[in-house]
């Protein structure tokens, strides 16, 4: 019923030969778009539920309920309180660091990384680190969802820092 | 209900005036930038007056930053070797590391002033100066006043060659 009245609304636009030409080029344009976008997400190495959100991951270090979780920074400096430092996985000898530190590490432990340099489509070190813990087989491993950096998305909002 | 209306300006007022960050603007004074160089030797910004001095905020871990480096050294070779009383570039690095900032600075051959207390995000100056990401820069004045802010490539070169004509 809903898609019968969308299609009405769209014939009450499109009345003419032209009109419909250009409804269909710019439907398949949009098209386009769409299926690029998704393309593009694809490509990361993480997907939308392997996100953590910063407001989650501060609730949980105020609440000490971060026992069965590993905090890694592979950025320039684990700010975050009780993170450890890796140092920025766009080097392979802290890659190398990570690999040696995370063998000792449950596979099912959960691990949140984070970088915070800058939104993700600049950041070095996300996707190096990323695809180690995939390869490494850790089945809960999540990226802290910092969107601008740490600064803004962290040290702003005060939430808890290593002194 | 005016009793309601004025606690609700109140508090907007107020919390607008605890805001962090506020963004600096041209024709505001340059806050005082008072940090070590890498040998330790302090610096201060204010000894710089009468000079045009571009403030270079940068680290070694943001990459545009570091690609600029060599568009600074020629903007830096031609004006201030030029004219060693007139302009001065100062880079402020938020790295944490210091061994990757002297090491990008061997690497740069940058010789402009360098400074940083190498606290990341958590050095005062970036609160300072309202600093909410990488790359950012200013332009100050003579007179320590801020004349031009985040200017880059071009615009960055043509702005220092109009001033300095």
């Amino acid at each position: 019923m809903v898609l019968l009245n969308r299609w009405e609304g769209i014939r009450i636009f499109v009345k003419t030969k032209d009109d419909m030409r250009y409804f269909i080029l710019l439907f398949a344009a949009m098209l386009m778009l769409c299926s690029e976008m998704r393309a593009q997400q694809q490509q990361e190495p993480w997907n939308s539920n392997q996100l953590m959100e910063p407001e989650n991951l501060a609730n949980r270090i105020n609440k000490n309920q971060t026992a069965n979780l590993l905090i890694l920074t592979i950025g320039p400096d684990a700010l975050i309180k009780g993170s450890v430092d890796m140092g920025p996985a766009q080097e392979a000898e802290n890659i190398d660091k990570m690999k040696g530190y995370l063998k000792k590490v449950p596979k099912d432990k959960e691990v949140v990384i984070y970088c915070g340099c800058c939104p993700f489509d600049r950041c070095p070190n996300v996707r190096p680190a990323f695809n180690l813990l995939k390869e490494m087989g850790f089945k809960n491993a999540k990226l802290l969802n910092l969107r601008k950096n740490i600064k803004v998305d962290w040290l702003d909002k005060d939430y808890p820092i290593n002194e | 209900m005016r009793r309601i209306v004025c606690f609700f300006l109140t508090t907007l007022f107020a919390s607008h005036l605890f805001a962090q960050n506020t963004p600096l603007e041209i024709g505001q004074p340059a806050p005082e930038i008072s940090l070590p160089q890498p040998d330790g030797t302090p610096f201060s910004l204010s000894s710089l007056q009468g000079k045009l001095v571009l403030i270079d905020f940068w680290a070694t871990w943001c990459a545009p930053c570091v690609e600029e480096q060599p568009e600074l050294k020629v903007l830096y070779d031609k004006y201030q070797k030029a004219n060693p009383g007139k302009f001065e570039i100062v880079g402020v690095s938020l790295d944490k590391s210091k061994e990757n900032w002297v090491k990008a600075i061997d690497r740069f051959k940058i010789d402009w002033i360098q400074v940083s207390d190498l606290m990341f995000w958590k050095s005062p100056v970036a609160k300072d100066y309202g600093i909410e990401e990488l790359p950012f820069n200013m332009l100050m004045d003579e007179q320590g006043t801020i004349i031009a802010i985040n200017l880059h490539g071009k615009e960055l070169a043509d702005f220092i060659s109009n001033y300095v004509r």
